[in-house]
């Protein structure tokens, strides 16, 4: 725990004066389970349709677009 | 790259991009209007993408810049009159997780924003250190920093801060850190 009161006591400080903290091995992988855990958690939900649509009527606009113009040098 | 390389590359990103905004905003509503915005850019600037550079990285650059530039605030009162995404988010509950999804973020969401950008972004994105410090504008020891402050805010803030939370052998911690995913939470 002097750990932690150390980093609270240092919180308000700047990135570059900083004191190193090393949390405990075991902490720092379960941390980093939760963070993967939260993240995946996002990234493996279904992507709303509305993306691929949007992206779909944007590349249809540009083709059309790409077309008129060669139409027009034609 | 044509126009279709380039969309389909995008839409590749389309799931971490929305974890990112998630992680940022705290909100799924911001962050997949935030997720729009971003690609509705990255099409309209499609010819500052350098190929062969990381497509993610780029896209990060944008959605933060937006984020920061004109969502910050909106989030704020979102979480403040509808409560943060981790309250209200169906999840898929992770039995093998040591700590539950929703506390967890909780309390991510109770980090300074500095803090935790860096430790999604180095910790769950497979964005490299370089890359995320190109993308916060700031030095490599920076973000190094930042993530060792926001771990250990966490590790405050789920009170695993002291090892009697993780379990009592002590001795054997530096042996369990390869071993990994069968020690935690037994």
């Amino acid at each position: 725990m002097i750990q932690v009161d150390a980093a609270m006591a240092d919180s308000g400080g700047n990135d570059e004066d900083d004191v190193e903290l090393i949390l405990d091995p075991k902490v720092q992988e379960s941390i980093g389970r939760s963070l993967k855990a939260h993240y995946d958690d996002i990234v493996n939900a279904p992507v709303p349709d509305k993306f691929l649509v949007l992206l779909a009527q944007l590349e249809a606009t540009e083709q059309r677009a790409a077309g008129a113009s060669s139409d027009e040098r034609n | 790259m044509s126009a279709t390389e380039f969309k389909d590359g995008l839409i590749k990103e389309i799931p971490n991009l929305r974890a990112f905004a998630a992680s940022l905003s705290g909100s799924m509503q911001l962050a997949d209007d935030l997720v729009q915005d971003t690609l509705l850019k990255a099409w309209g600037n499609s010819e500052k993408f350098e190929p062969g550079t990381s497509l993610r990285a780029w896209l990060f650059t944008i959605l933060r810049n937006t984020y920061y530039s004109l969502y910050r605030k909106r989030g704020r009162e979102v979480q403040d009159s509808e409560g943060t995404y981790a309250e209200r988010m169906a999840t898929h509950g992770n039995q093998e997780s040591h700590l539950d999804l929703a506390d967890f973020r909780k309390a991510l969401a109770k980090l300074p924003e500095e803090q935790r950008e860096v430790l999604i972004m180095v910790g769950a994105t497979g964005l490299s250190y370089e890359e995320t410090a190109e993308i916060c504008g700031v030095a490599i020891g920076t973000i190094k920093s930042r993530v060792n402050r926001a771990r250990t805010k966490l590790a405050e803030l789920l009170s695993i801060g002291s090892l009697d939370d993780l379990g009592p052998d002590r001795k054997s911690a530096a042996a369990m850190q390869r071993v990994g995913s069968e020690i935690i939470g037994t």
